[in-house]
């Protein structure tokens, strides 16, 4: 291609690179010859340079061509359907050009027949290839091998791209004359299903997503069976092409929300995705707040309630969380222990874990307001002790509480990035330090050690890992605000919060729900969990078409 | 711009707008003004506010829910409107500005003598600019979770069970105060409300079924709470100690201790922060309503900013309390006749109008 290119450094350079890469399909007119053939939205309009397709635009056929199946193995057979910019003819030759310097590439061929097949050894299972494609064509003739290529398991590639995508899916391509088909081998890659290990329920059900959107699609089904489920699947990552399903229940979802998301999906053009905390970044509403917009969770009991709610769930390949939108601010708080519980303790759990994010967010800067600037306020009971552990620090509280809190960040880290062992040490370490060694050493007082040790605690027991992470993240400036402007510094830093909230909107809708826009029904499974008979309705949220869930009388 | 908003959001705006740092020395002003049982003269003030709720509620009505702006521009040459948009702007953005300035001053005599005030004003006005930007639906959620976070400190009032005494109210009516009975005292009291005739201009960005009756709610809301906060005062102060107290509520919230806390006041005068920042935010929110009317092609955020910088040089102006609470009664004076006169003339226009011809409303709801 690039020799071709400097070769005919002719008039326009652009022309000549665009000629180059069909070059040596002959002189036809790409796009002419293969508009007839395409059954692909996208594939006539793109006409640009091969490599670089439009995963949003393949998708989107791909994603009409899946609705409603029901095996979870659908969507690699419909992603290798993807395909756009057809620019070499669909030829053995090409496509093992395509597959240059690829060792894992394989082809296996039937001489009796002439059939060919071509796929990457390590993706597929070699059972099913013995079983669907050696075994039946081993020996057969040329008029068998045509009938056995009719069976529905083999789908017609139409274009090099479709051949190579499907490859690359974990298909094989099986060429029959100047025929060629897709054929899924996907083999199930990845661990199985496991216990997630970021939200443990204590009651309920243990098992977890997976890294396999296969096995993660297939628990999903286990759960929910209804054919009115939806699985859509779409390419992100101009390099990766990563898999991503969006899944909901017709007639429960509300339809704007499924377009906006796959639209969403579709407009991105990043080269790689890996994650589906890393997907939401790149379609919520505000990139820039430091609040997560949509509820990631790896347990599968909490993507079938969010489902259920109306809510449209996306699933990453490669990524055990799974994305549920839109999303409150307040759904961060909840977890699926409080249903298995009794209603009274799942309604203490809930006002438990708001009790912590008050206390997280505000409980270390209030200490530092208060002794910087309003003493008057402590009881005078209370003032003693506070004096005489104050008495031994050289610091202003500012200085004290950023000294500790830091140092519960450093041990938080440390535990996370270290192995499960050391990290115990760890832990025994820091408790040594923060606790006794930090105020016989004179750094600081008692009551902040129990201030900011209650916040970090606090801190954990907002359920979503991701939201607990920016809410300890926020608390930095308000300690730094109640550290120059005491209490007022504190309100205007809660000011600013609450305002930043307020602007937040996921898919449109608004992040506060239920307490603004205002729904006092909602309130009975937001900051209580009402007993089941009360939850009657899906929440305002979600704007489903279909309001009522629970028909029972009492 | 889609959502509109509902009636809970637009009484939580009439109660934030309404409650501003002025309820801190409410039973003072009563006690002056209006003398013993002031409560009682407060909620015939109270009436009359309704009244003119009701006025607005009634241009509502006639108007065919059109904005108050379109009812204007239809009868009145834009030649002629242009300047009177931009003084609305300026005075409304002065009563936000000199609400917020007296907030700051108490709160720099009360915890921070030696802090400037304006610097502590400029931390408010970026706030303010903040809010004003993102549109009056986010103003509206922002404000309702405002209200939770300020109206429940009027639950305090209960603490005061023990101290409060029914004949620290005596049998007399509204006498002794300090003046004796005139328009002027009883126009002091009433600029307590001041702030519900933003009813008016969320006419076109409210749900028009439930618009009044928000307005309604949130008006019997505040003053309710205000009724709440003067009979807790009136029974626990002595009549003579309401009158000589600067800010009473002050000093009562400082009374209550909890096991943990002390002199609550430090917090609670905190929390209405959010109160006085709504008023600036709102107030300013009519200002911009107002500005954008007389310039239309304004870039994005530019008049937003223009009124931010406006405020912080109105807001630097009082320099002293005793100076700010005067430059504040004057405006509120000035204010109170607004609210009453601006219905009453798009009234007239509006009942012109739709007598004269079928009005032509326009479609799509006015930037």
């Amino acid at each position: 291609m690039s020799d071709a290119t400097s070769g005919n450094s002719g008039p326009n350079t652009d022309s000549e690179q665009f000629g180059s890469s069909t070059d040596n399909n002959g002189p036809a007119p790409d796009s002419g010859q293969h508009a007839p053939t395409s059954e692909d939205g996208g594939t006539t309009a793109a006409t640009g340079q091969p490599q670089n397709i439009d995963a949003a635009q393949t998708a989107s056929a791909a994603g009409t061509g899946s609705a409603g199946g029901s095996a979870p193995s659908d969507g690699n057979g419909n992603a290798g359907a993807q395909a756009a910019a057809p620019l070499k003819p669909l030829t053995m030759e090409n496509l093992l050009r395509e597959f240059n310097n690829t060792m894992d590439l394989k082809y296996r061929d039937f001489p009796a027949n002439g059939v060919t097949a071509v796929y990457l050894q390590y993706m597929i299972d070699a059972d099913q290839l013995y079983r669907t494609l050696v075994l039946p064509f081993s020996g057969v003739t040329d008029e068998m091998a045509g009938k056995l290529l009719e069976q529905a398991i083999f789908e017609r590639a139409n274009t090099l791209e479709d051949a190579v995508y499907a490859i690359l899916y974990g298909s094989a391509v099986v060429f029959s004359g100047d025929r060629a088909y897709k054929l899924d081998l996907t083999r199930s890659i990845g661990r199985s299903i496991e216990q997630t290990e970021t939200e443990t329920v204590i009651a309920g059900p243990h098992d977890g997503f997976v890294e396999n959107i296969v096995e993660n699609l297939a628990l999903l089904r286990k759960r929910l069976r209804s054919s009115h489920l939806k699985t859509v699947s779409l390419a992100v990552g101009e390099v990766t092409k990563t898999q991503v399903v969006v899944t909901y229940i017709e007639g429960i979802a509300n339809q704007e929300f499924v377009g906006k998301v796959t639209e969403r999906l579709k407009s991105i053009e990043f080269d790689a995705i890996y994650e589906a905390n890393m997907l939401v970044q790149l379609i919520d509403d505000n990139p820039n707040s430091f609040f997560p917009q949509f509820v990631v969770t790896e347990r599968p009991d909490a993507i079938c309630s969010k489902l259920t709610a109306g809510r449209v769930v996306i699933f990453v390949d490669g990524s055990p969380s799974a994305v549920s939108a839109p999303s409150s601010f307040f759904e961060f708080f909840t977890s699926p222990d409080d249903y298995y519980q009794r209603w009274h303790v799942g309604t203490a759990l809930r006002l438990l874990r708001i009790v912590g994010f008050i206390i997280t967010v505000g409980f270390t800067a209030f200490y530092v307001s208060v002794t910087t600037f309003h003493y008057e306020m402590i009881p005078h009971k209370m003032l003693l002790n506070l004096t005489k552990s104050r008495s031994n620090v050289p610091f202003p509280p500012l200085y004290e509480a950023l000294l500790m809190e830091t140092t519960i960040e450093l041990l938080r880290e440390a535990g996370a990035r270290l192995p499960t062992k050391i990290g115990q040490t760890i832990g025994i370490v820091g408790g040594i330090v923060i606790g006794q060694a930090a105020v016989q050493a004179g750094f600081t007082s008692n009551v902040l050690i129990i201030a900011v040790a209650s916040s970090a605690i606090a801190s954990f027991v907002i359920p979503s890992y991701v939201m607990s992470a920016s809410i300890r993240l926020i608390r930095f400036p308000l300690i730094f605000l109640a550290g120059i402007w005491g209490n007022f510094g504190l309100m205007v830093g809660i000011a600013f919060i609450v305002i930043h909230l307020s602007g937040i909107t996921n898919l449109g809708s608004s992040y506060m729900s239920p307490i603004a826009p205002m729904n006092l029904k909602d309130w009975l499974d937001t900051f209580i969990r009402g007993p089941f008979s009360s939850l009657r309705y899906r929440p305002s949220q979600v704007k489903s078409p279909n309001k009522q869930k629970n028909k029972m009388r009492k | 711009m889609s959502e509109k908003l509902n009636g809970y959001h637009v009484a939580f705006i009439i109660v934030m707008i309404e409650l501003d740092v002025t309820v801190f020395s409410l039973p003072r002003i009563l006690a002056e003004n209006l003398g013993t049982n002031g409560w009682i003269g407060l909620l015939l003030l109270s009436a009359i506010a309704f009244a003119n709720l009701g006025l607005i509620h009634l241009f509502h009505r006639v108007g065919r829910g059109r904005s108050p702006f379109e009812v204007a521009e239809q009868s009145i040459p834009r030649l002629l409107l242009k300047p009177a948009y931009i003084l609305l702007a300026v005075f409304w953005i002065t009563i936000g500005s000199f609400v917020c300035k007296k907030y700051v001053l108490i709160y720099q005599m009360v915890a921070f003598p030696t802090t400037n005030a304006n610097l502590l004003y400029v931390l408010l006005a970026a706030l303010a600019f903040y809010l004003l930007i993102k549109g009056i639906y986010n103003i509206g959620k922002a404000m309702t979770i405002f209200f939770y976070f300020t109206v429940p400190a009027a639950l305090f009032a209960f603490y005061f069970k023990g101290q409060w005494e029914l004949y620290r109210f005596t049998p007399f009516l509204l006498k002794g105060g300090t003046e004796g009975h005139s328009l002027k005292n009883w126009l002091e009291v009433y600029t307590i409300f001041v702030g519900y005739e933003i009813s008016l201009f969320l006419i076109p960005f409210a749900e028009p079924k439930s618009l009044f009756k928000g307005v309604y709610f949130g008006h019997s809301l505040t003053t309710s709470v205000y009724v709440l906060l003067i009979i807790v005062s009136y029974g626990f102060f002595s009549f003579e100690q309401l009158q000589a107290m600067m800010y009473p509520l002050l000093n009562l919230f400082s009374y209550i201790e909890l096991p943990f806390l002390n002199r609550l006041e430090n917090l609670i005068f905190t929390l209405f922060l959010f109160s006085n920042l709504a008023s600036l935010v709102l107030f300013g929110w009519m200002a911009l309503m107002a500005l954008r009317r007389a310039f239309p092609k304004a870039r994005k955020n530019m008049l937003e900013l223009i009124l931010i910088a406006a405020s912080l040089g109105i807001g630097s102006y009082p320099k002293i309390l005793r100076d700010s609470e005067i430059m504040l009664r004057v405006v509120l004076y000035l204010e109170t006749a607004i609210a009453f006169l601006l219905p009453a003339v798009l009234l007239v226009l509006a009942v012109y109008q739709a007598r004269g011809k079928t009005p032509k409303p326009e479609s799509g709801t006015p930037v």
